[in-house]
């Protein structure tokens, strides 16, 4: 079993600020993190850094073995790492077919089994197919938004606020959906400020405040913790 | 007959002009921020058509793969010096680039031409042929054919084909165009050579009516500016049918009052529709507009 996602020490400084300082994690493959933490705590930028888009000033990142801190972003997408953002930045004028062929780098035939497989593994964006992505509802964006980070069958996945918005239902879905990702080995690094919605699914959970890791449990004791508001937070 | 005549210069302009229209948008949307070379391109397409014919004494018909293929490599230069180092950095910056890029250009071609006009070959050769009894002139023909069919190629291309779907990717949202492992560098650099070689289309096919003259950059830049403010900021589709009005527009007014009247009603209009309708005939609410 390769190693999975490592983080050792990893600091970050966007703007003058050290937004990331001594973060260290480990997420193994068929493990599901959720990375908590309130508005500004850095959650978005630790998974924008795994992503490539802020190169560290320290620390080491690596993934399956390979260092990751030198490759850029869209070679790290085709060494196994897949990306759902927040607020889900579909490609709006491209078609739910367009976006999930474009997000495939293999032949004509692949690409379109790919597709196919996809679209019968959502059969909401099936039922869509041919629509632009801005006409989607907000539910059917986020999954286009995952079955788009899916198509090239990443081992990581990393997911930053993905239920911001969503019905129960859909969350249920999604939820089921990354349970099966992980029981098939993709290991997932999911961030988001409902920490109990995260923890129903995960099963290790992360706190950070202000740049920093202030708490790492399995997720039934941070659960049980009743101080995990306070701690997220920053009481 | 002679209305049919005049309609059909008319379409030819706005043909023209459509291609330019088209290069710039392009360019736009793959870099996030406008060419300001873009017109400078259209005369140096004009520029390059006149060296050619005059060095190589190639058949004019010859000069359209010749220009397409030199402007494409010239957009690809322009993409790796003016575009892509600053692609991350604040649009402004890639504004004065383009600038100092379309001065260099223009006084490039200064020194080249020693600053005296020159006319390229007409592509069809010169003359009329009668169609349904209208005398249409051959160079005119030429400009809706060879526009009508860059057109419909750049759509296939966007449209029907798996590099199109992911230049759109790139122009609708480069980073997570990346994310999803679209090498966007690689994706914006192919958009200016299609830029360049429809900038270069443009100036072979206009350098025969109006000359080629090393000033005449900023002139086209600004009517293809204006056919995108006009279209909708990005829309493609807006821009084309913009840069055909505009050229239909300037053609025939002119005929009517004179080229400085029909000038002056061009802007007026403009400043009316865009007062009426700040984002464009056809597009949602502004974007970034440097």
């Amino acid at each position: 079993m390769s190693e999975g996602l490592v983080l050792e020490g990893l600091a970050v400084q966007r703007g003058g600020a050290r937004v990331l300082d001594e973060v260290s994690l480990a997420v193994a493959p068929g493990e599901i993190v959720a990375l908590l933490g309130g508005n500004g705590a850095g959650k978005s930028t630790l998974l924008e850094t795994v992503l490539g888009l802020h190169p560290p000033q320290a620390g080491r990142l690596r993934w399956a073995g390979q260092d990751l801190a030198r490759l850029p972003v869209e070679v790290r997408s085709r060494a196994g790492v897949g990306y759902v953002p927040e607020g889900r930045r579909v490609f709006a004028g491209l078609t739910v077919r367009e976006t999930l062929e474009a997000a495939l780098d293999a032949s004509r035939s692949e690409r379109q089994r790919r597709v196919g497989e996809m679209l019968d593994s959502f059969p909401a964006l099936a039922a869509r197919a041919g629509h632009r992505a801005w006409s989607l509802s907000g539910g059917e964006q986020q999954m286009l938004a995952l079955a788009r980070a899916l198509m090239p069958r990443p081992r990581l996945l990393l997911l930053d606020e993905p239920t911001l918005g969503l019905a129960p239902a859909i969350v249920e879905d999604l939820w089921a959906r990354l349970a099966g990702l992980a029981a098939s080995g993709t290991a997932v690094l999911l961030a988001e400020q409902k920490a109990a919605t995260a923890l129903s699914l995960a099963g290790r959970g992360v706190v950070l405040r202000r740049g920093r890791i202030v708490a790492e449990a399995p997720a039934a004791a941070l659960l049980a913790n009743a101080g995990l508001a306070d701690l997220m937070a920053g009481a | 007959m002679i209305a049919a005549q005049l309609l059909l210069n008319a379409v030819a302009l706005g043909m023209a002009y459509a291609l330019i229209a088209l290069g710039f948008v392009l360019a736009l949307n793959a870099a996030g921020a406008v060419n300001f070379a873009h017109g400078d391109l259209v005369v140096l397409g004009g520029g390059v058509a006149v060296a050619l014919a005059f060095h190589l004494a190639a058949p004019a018909w010859l000069l359209v793969p010749l220009v397409l293929l030199v402007l494409g490599a010239v957009g690809v230069l322009a993409a790796r010096v003016a575009i892509l180092p600053l692609v991350d950095r604040p649009p402004e910056t890639t504004f004065v680039a383009t600038i100092a890029l379309a001065a260099i250009v223009e006084h490039a071609l200064t020194l080249a031409m020693a600053g005296a006009p020159a006319t390229v070959p007409a592509v069809a050769g010169a003359g009329a042929v009668q169609v349904l009894g209208v005398a249409v002139g051959r160079q005119q023909l030429a400009i809706l054919v060879l526009g009508g069919a860059a057109i419909l190629l750049v759509w296939l291309l966007l449209e029907r084909s798996w590099i199109g779907m992911r230049m759109r990717a790139v122009a609708m949202d480069r980073t997570m165009a990346r994310a999803v492992g679209i090498p966007a560098g690689r994706y914006i650099a192919a958009t200016f050579a299609l830029s360049g070689a429809l900038a270069g289309l443009a100036g072979l096919l206009l350098g025969h009516q109006f000359l080629v003259s090393p000033t005449q950059g900023a002139g086209y830049m600004l009517k293809a500016y204006i056919a995108v403010a006009l279209g909708g900021w990005g829309s493609v589709p807006g821009a084309l049918l913009a840069a055909l009005g505009i050229g239909a527009f300037e053609s025939l007014a002119s005929a009517w009052v004179g080229d400085a009247w029909a000038q002056g009603a061009l802007y007026v209009g403009v400043i009316a529709t865009l007062a009426l309708r700040p984002q464009g005939l056809f597009g949602e609410p502004a974007g970034r507009r440097v």
